[in-house]
């Protein structure tokens, strides 16, 4: 089975940093950062991305924004999206449900969640 | 007849400053609302504040207990391997099987500690979340002021605060970020994403 390209999103860089060395722990290797959502559909038009990881606060274009945009072309329509954001409020969780998001981990999360979401959504 | 004239010109003048007393009052009476409204801003910005010295607090000591435990372990591994070294030279290889075995668990409890210390390093966006709030809010306070200031000062300038400061970069963030167990909060989200399949 081939590797997991993993798009990791957040404008905080002590954020991607953690999530880059959970990811390399479970196995995750190959990881592209990116520092909000305008950055990573650009880094998604040129890198073989095959699984994203996505804040929601974020400037320029944030994490729901994100998705909606990703979500409205059809060659990202099936890409598997994490999003992992400080948000808890049901009304947010709800609209990144609706967005297109494929799980949701609230902040601050642990190692074991990150890896258990990824799987779930790999199994479908 | 002078004193008509001079009732007159009383009456004008008297006319003229109780409506320039009604302007004044019309406009204290306008700063009501945003000095109520800083005012409230406040004590948000001050609880902000406090919260972010606890949590980060909170999260120091999480990290501190890891790395008290990471360096007895240490001494407790330089010992070991030690002990592993007399033993080896003594020919005693099924101690030294057991020894290593002990060894590798302790570096083994070592490893997932530095993992718990940086799962705690998760502080450090929750709380600059936590400063763009109320960093936000005295913002606006100061905005707010301005507008005090400007009406007090005789300028045309409206009170109600909605004046942007164009220089400013809009500050992201998520007004209820904390640091507190989200456990149940995951569970309930998970809930969630369980009964849409």
């Amino acid at each position: 089975m081939a590797e997991l390209k993993i798009l990791a999103v957040d404008d905080s860089p002590t954020m991607r940093r953690i999530i880059i060395n959970t990811l390399k722990r479970a196995g995750y290797n190959d990881v592209v950062e990116a520092t909000d959502g305008k950055d990573a559909i650009a880094k998604l038009k040129v890198e073989a991305i095959t699984f994203v990881i996505t804040d929601w606060n974020m400037p320029e274009m944030d994490g729901l924004e994100f998705v909606n945009t990703i979500r409205a072309n059809a060659q990202f329509k099936g890409l598997p999206i994490l999003m992992v954001t400080t948000r808890s409020v049901k009304d947010d969780i709800v609209e990144a449900l609706k967005a297109g998001v494929n799980n949701y981990i609230v902040k601050p999360f642990t190692p074991e969640t990150l890896k258990q979401k990824i799987e779930q959504i790999l199994a479908g | 007849m002078p004193n008509e004239k001079l009732y007159t010109r009383m009456q004008a003048e008297i006319s003229s400053l109780a409506t320039s007393i009604n302007d004044i009052v019309s406009k204290f009476k306008g700063l009501h609302n945003p000095l109520e409204e800083s005012s409230e801003r406040v004590p948000q910005a001050t609880q902000q504040l406090d919260k972010i010295s606890r949590e980060t607090e909170a999260a120091t000591h999480q990290m501190l207990d890891r790395i008290e435990g990471i360096t007895q372990r240490e001494e407790e591994v330089m010992k070991g391997l030690q002990d592993l070294k007399q033993q080896i030279a003594d020919g005693r290889l099924a101690d030294a099987d057991r020894l290593i075995d002990s060894l590798l668990e302790k570096s083994d409890t070592t490893c997932n500690d530095a993992f718990t210390i940086m799962e705690s390093l998760q502080f450090q966006d929750i709380t600059t979340q936590q400063v763009n709030h109320a960093a936000s809010l005295l913002e606006d306070i100061e905005t707010r002021l301005h507008g005090i200031l400007a009406v007090l000062d005789g300028s045309e300038e409206c009170v109600d605060a909605g004046s942007d400061d164009t220089d400013r970069r809009p500050r992201v963030f998520d007004p209820h970020a904390d640091l507190s167990d989200k456990r149940t909060v995951q569970a309930d989200i998970d809930s969630l994403f369980a009964q849409k399949k």
